[in-house]
């Protein structure tokens, strides 16, 4: 046998890759991430500077003290939010809009848990029940704190108009684009769960929204003023935000006139 | 391994996912722990979708749905089969008569535990929408809540038979012979399902209608003399 070759083989240059070969860089690889979460501050430090490094805590054993904690800076985020919208009509409304909104969001999200879950599996995520909620309660409490962060600005227009379409309309924007962020952050959570399709989890997207839409008109009124803590009359999302502009249009219609 | 470490509730998770080798032994070895775990999983998943359904109507008709519901999916399973384990052998794939009926079942437990997340949500629909009366029948409530339980139903049934075409396809090896059986298992089910259904109606329940378990025309006629009927009566209008 002959193994001595007089030619040495051509290795071609090695370029380095543009994405790594294995794809998005896996979970606990930076030491920073694999540091436990000791309390709340360090949570919303955390979800805002390193969401990896809770989507990594929410796999490890004892998240249930981290899940727990995210749903207590959400309640208190949310709770913080609804004073401020309630001062928009002020009087019952300061602790009934913090009720409706904190209790309005914490509904929505225990009804569209078990789907998520569905969706998530149907996906070919391996992601357990636990960490799904884990998830489900950062999105929680990023939107929250997000909504806490527009909380000034909401407060500023809210003592300075009195047209209940308008400040609808800026709260509906402000919560928009705090969901936005928080979807983002579930999204990245379930990309390190070995999901073959985000399809199921998109369709949930678009579910979520609506309910928590329908929410706001189910407790009804956040904004306005009311004789009764909630009202009676049945209405969807739409027809509810049609009526309301009508109304606004009529109101602005009888102003000019004066 | 005794068969009480076999009982995992999990194991749901991964007939949702269709992980296929863990499927397709579960299929081949027969455990009464798991049988009783699926058929558990079918009562409350069905039942609670079946009482979110019922509840629009009233809460009597509410705790009816929730029965009659997983029951039309068990007798449609029992009745079937039978029928269902003869056809798989005779459409080229050789099952035995356990494999099939656990196949069959895993695909029901699948669409239940879909309708069992569903049924939240399908709850705060029928929460949001106005009480049933005669108006609300006749308008777009009714027709909206009746298109999100077929829609959500559609939507259940068609991931139980994904997941049980993917079974069939790996227990026999040709997707052809899958499909063929998973045509013929479905043909057989739609017509026994569709008969039960209309014995055991109503499930949603109109408002002009008193809350009933049954209909007391419940066994007189067929759910096929019925659709004939419609369509004899369309067509007497072009006359």
């Amino acid at each position: 046998m002959n193994d001595q070759n007089p030619i040495p083989p051509q290795i071609p240059p090695q370029l380095p890759p543009v994405m790594p070969a294995s794809g998005p860089r896996s979970l606990g690889d930076d030491p920073a991430e694999r540091i436990a979460i000791p309390n709340v501050i360090v949570a919303i430090e955390s979800i805002l500077r390193q969401p990896r490094r809770v989507i990594f805590q929410l796999r490890q054993p004892g998240a249930g003290r981290l899940i727990a904690a995210m749903i207590f800076v959400s309640v208190v985020c949310s709770l913080i939010y609804g004073v401020v919208a309630g001062t928009f009509s002020g009087g019952t409304q300061l602790w009934a809009a913090p009720v409706k909104i904190a209790a309005g969001l914490m509904i929505s999200a225990l009804i569209c848990l078990p789907s998520l879950y569905i969706f998530t599996c149907l996906g070919g995520s391996q992601a357990r029940l636990v960490e799904v909620s884990g998830l489900l309660a950062g999105l929680l409490m990023l939107m929250t704190i997000l909504l806490v962060g527009f909380a000034p600005v909401a407060w500023i227009f809210s003592q300075s108009t009195e047209s209940l379409a308008w400040m609808g309309t800026l709260h509906l924007i402000f919560w928009f684009i705090a969901i936005c962020f928080g979807l983002r952050f579930l999204e990245a959570g379930f990309s390190h769960s070995n999901a073959k399709s985000l399809a199921g989890f998109r369709t949930w997207v678009v579910i979520f929204m609506l309910v928590a839409l329908q929410m706001t008109t189910a407790l009804r009124p956040i904004l306005g003023t009311s004789k009764t803590f909630l009202t009676t009359e049945k209405k969807f999302f739409l027809s509810h935000w049609s009526d309301c502009l009508k109304s606004s249009d009529n109101e602005s219609k009888s102003r000019s006139r004066d | 391994m005794c068969a009480l470490d076999e009982l995992n509730p999990r194991e749901i998770s991964v007939l949702l996912r269709g992980e296929p080798e863990k499927i397709a032994a579960w299929a081949g070895q027969w455990s009464a722990r798991r049988l009783a775990l699926h058929i558990a999983v079918i009562i409350v998943g069905a039942g609670f979708y079946g009482a979110a359904m019922g509840w629009w109507r009233d809460p009597q008709q509410a705790l009816f749905t929730a029965i009659k519901f997983p029951l039309i999916i068990l007798f449609t399973t029992g009745g079937n089969a039978l029928l269902n384990a003869m056809l798989a052998p005779l459409l080229g794939l050789n099952l035995p008569f356990r494999q099939s009926f656990s196949a069959l079942l895993m695909s029901f437990v699948i669409a239940a535990a879909i309708l069992g997340a569903f049924s939240p949500l399908m709850a705060f629909l029928v929460w949001n929408a106005p009480s049933t009366s005669p108006e609300a029948v006749s308008g777009a409530t009714y027709s909206f809540i009746k298109l999100t339980n077929v829609a959500a139903i559609a939507f259940a049934g068609t991931v139980g038979n994904a997941r049980l075409f993917q079974l069939l396809a790996r227990l026999g090896g040709r997707r052809a012979v899958a499909f063929r059986v998973l045509f013929a298992w479905l043909a057989g089910n739609l017509f026994l399902g569709s008969q039960l259904s209309w014995i055991l109606r109503p499930f949603i329940g109109s408002p002009s209608l008193p809350v009933e378990f049954f209909r007391a025309t419940a066994l007189r006629g067929n759910f096929y003399e019925n659709v004939f009927h419609s369509l004899l009566q369309i067509f007497q209008q072009f006359d």
